[in-house]
């Protein structure tokens, strides 16, 4: 068994338990996993003023900028999501018929002047993505990976069991477990309000802060899709919430009313 | 006590000293901790058909916990005690029948049939103690502190420079394997830079014992009377800043601090509530505070680091940008693994965010065994590295090979308490006097 941990990386903490690998080709997954790690924080972090994305922040208000290959597709994915979720999941948090996309140029401009990108509801699930493709080009067929408790994937089975299992904490009653999920090749995204960080998540299409006291799973195989719809979750009113699950692969998710 | 009986207690930190050696980095670390140098397992076996003659002066509770410690060493035979109150000569005679007993420790100096003194008396009488020990050519181990007052300890320290003899001082922070390998960790730069140090010890008792007659009461409650005592500062405050000192490789250029009797005013005339801070040439300061009428805070060494922070006492430290809450599921996965359970770990929830911590996630200083002194025993706590300073004394009694930096470390923490004595008592600022400097201390 191999663990590694960051603690700081993408805005938040990083775990990995890799099992039957061996030390040596664990290490060398793992340094591999960090520089991949390091790359997409270089590239995706809005709080890093020297990142891809705060470069396009600084400047797409003023010109077309160009953009790297990599963030183009990250932004027509994102694009893509936004009409999936009847845009509750919008990377500019306001007003994404704003953007403007360029594919001849493969460049971005914003048409209003106080446009920014926020990849922070793309961003670990990609990533996750990323460090799933370098697990199985190694050859690892059980791992545990897990960004900062709210996107977690389960990679085969824990070593005594048929798959990874993991509880999910109430935030408000220190300790008390809401709801299990059993991970096997699945990801489990989770979004949702804390006592001491609250008003996060915005709704695009009114502008409203959520302040809900309650939490949202969401379990896929592909963990971009949980990690999206988590977000978008979030956001959307009751009817809108079946509706959306269904134009994709969900395996199940939960809603839990945190106020009692 | 029967040969049977007999086993070498003190293997664990001789075989931690040996596994340090083997490290990458264990020929420098000895090198911080010259004391430990023969303290192996290997020398435990050469000398282990012959015996140190020890004989005690002072045979009260500390005496006596002496006793139990000794009583288990190949390498010792108590051959001697003194004392001048009777109970306690006879319960220490009950534990070694075969020592001679006498109530003048100068008439025990006399006999050629003793190595080595063990010294645990009331503080006013190390000085003369010590002394008359060294020029009887006894080896000696004596209680800390030091001495009484600054003139005492200076004219040890100096006798100690004379003396072909071994002389220690019971600083058993020096052999408690968590400190030894806490500090290594310190000097490594795993906490980073050390930048304050906070060190308390909290109680809640008089610190008085019984006494059968009015006319006892000064001989017996000697702790709280400052003709032979200097109170919290050299009975418990000394082992720490030993620490503090140890950690930070100088001595505090100065201290101020005040000091009261708030709590059991019952006639002593020692402060039972002290608060000082010493100040290094580099700006870090210890924090001190001892109160024996409240207990809450228990004891604690702390090292704080720009990187972490080590307690000593309590044998853990912590990282900065760790959080314990977040880190809790995936500590109990790993524990599952290795204990081959299956169960649901608490791994998931909203997003960990470095900004909110709140806990610290704990790490042990020396790994699967850790002996947490609560500070509340008056006599000695269960595996504080006293058994194992005494045995390196009686060791060195045998080979004659003197402790290195025991007596130079004693000196300049006990020095320190009686500087913040002298702080408390005079309401200023004292520098440390040139006077009692010694070429061994380090200001900068």
């Amino acid at each position: 068994m191999f663990h590694g941990s960051l603690t700081h990386i993408m805005g938040t903490r990083f775990d990995l338990v890799l099992i039957g690998k061996g030390r040596e080709l664990s290490v060398s997954v793992w340094d591999r996993i960090i520089r991949e790690l390091e790359r997409l924080g270089n590239m995706l972090n809005r709080f890093d003023p020297a990142s891809e994305v705060s470069r396009i922040n600084q400047k797409a208000c003023s010109g077309a900028v160009r953009v790297s290959d990599e963030m183009w597709k990250i932004l027509l994915d994102c694009r893509r999501y936004h009409d999936r979720t009847a845009g509750l999941f919008d990377i500019t948090l306001r007003d994404f018929s704003a953007l403007d996309l360029q594919p001849e140029r493969q460049a971005i401009s914003f048409l209003h002047p106080e446009l920014s990108l926020d990849l922070g509801g793309y961003a670990k699930g990609y990533a996750m993505k990323r460090l799933l493709e370098i697990l199985k080009t190694c050859g690892a067929e059980h791992a545990f990976i897990d960004f900062g408790n709210s996107a977690i994937y389960g990679l085969g089975h824990h070593p005594y069991g048929n798959s990874w299992s993991v509880s999910i904490g109430n935030p408000y009653r220190h300790g008390e477990p809401v709801g299990e999920f059993a991970l096997m090749n699945t990801a489990l995204s989770t979004s949702g309000n804390t006592p001491d960080y609250t008003g996060h998540i915005v709704n695009p299409l009114n502008g409203e802060k959520n302040t809900d006291q309650k939490m949202i799973c969401v379990e896929c195989d592909d963990p971009l899709d949980a990690e999206v719809l988590t977000t978008a979750m979030m956001a959307a009113g009751s009817g809108q919430k079946e509706k959306m699950m269904k134009r994709f692969q969900v395996i199940q998710w939960k809603e839990f009313d945190l106020q009692h | 006590m029967s040969k049977k009986t007999e086993k070498q207690t003190d293997l664990g930190l001789r075989q931690f000293i040996k596994d340090l050696g083997y490290l990458s980095g264990g020929a420098a670390l000895l090198a911080t901790t010259p004391w430990l140098q023969s303290f192996t397992p290997e020398k435990a076996k050469e000398i282990q058909s012959e015996k140190a003659r020890i004989a005690l002066i002072g045979t009260g509770s500390r005496g006596q916990y002496h006793i139990h410690n000794l009583l288990p060493m190949k390498h010792a035979e108590i051959v001697a005690l003194c004392d001048i109150y009777a109970p306690n000569l006879k319960e220490a005679a009950r534990l070694c029948p075969k020592a001679k007993k006498y109530t003048d420790y100068r008439k025990m100096l006399e006999s050629p049939d003793i190595d080595g003194v063990v010294i645990a008396t009331p503080l006013n009488w190390h000085a003369p103690m010590v002394i008359d020990a060294l020029s009887a050519g006894k080896h000696v181990f004596c209680e800390k502190s030091m001495a009484l007052t600054m003139d005492q300890c200076k004219a040890i320290y100096d006798a100690s420079r004379k003396t072909d003899k071994v002389l220690y001082f019971c600083m058993q922070r020096l052999f408690d394997e968590k400190y030894i390998k806490g500090m290594q960790m310190i000097h490594s730069g795993l906490i980073g830079d050390v930048v304050g140090l906070r060190c308390h010890w909290f109680r809640n008792h008089d610190w008085r014992r019984p006494v059968p007659s009015a006319a006892l009461e000064r001989q017996i409650n000697w702790r709280l009377y400052r003709q032979s005592s200097a109170g919290l500062m050299t009975e418990l405050a000394s082992h720490q800043l030993e620490v503090c000192n140890w950690a930070m490789h100088r001595i505090p250029r100065s201290v101020v601090g005040l000091g009261d009797i708030v709590h059991w005013k019952d006639g002593r005339e020692v402060y039972d509530s002290v608060s000082l801070t010493y100040r290094y040439g580099n700006g870090v300061k210890i924090t001190y505070e001892s109160l024996i009428s409240n207990k809450y805070n228990g004891m604690e060494d702390q090292v704080l680091g720009s990187k972490g922070t080590m307690n000593l006492a309590t044998g853990m430290y912590f990282l900065e940008g760790e959080d314990a809450s977040a880190n809790s599921g995936i500590e109990q996965l790993l524990s599952q693994i290795g204990n081959k359970v299956f169960a649901a770990v608490p791994a998931a929830g909203s997003s960990w965010r470095p900004e909110t911590q709140k806990a610290y996630k704990p790490h042990y200083i020396v790994e699967g065994k850790y002996h947490i002194n609560d500070g509340l025993s008056m006599i000695g706590a269960v595996k504080d590295g006293s058994d194992e300073i005494l045995s390196a004394f009686c060791q060195a009694c045998i080979t004659g090979e003197k402790g290195k930096d025991i007596v130079e470390e004693a000196y300049c923490a006990t020095m320190l308490c009686l500087l913040g004595n002298q702080a408390m008592e005079e309401q200023r600022k004292i520098d440390f006097p040139d006077e009692y400097k010694i070429p061994y201390m380090k200001f900068e």
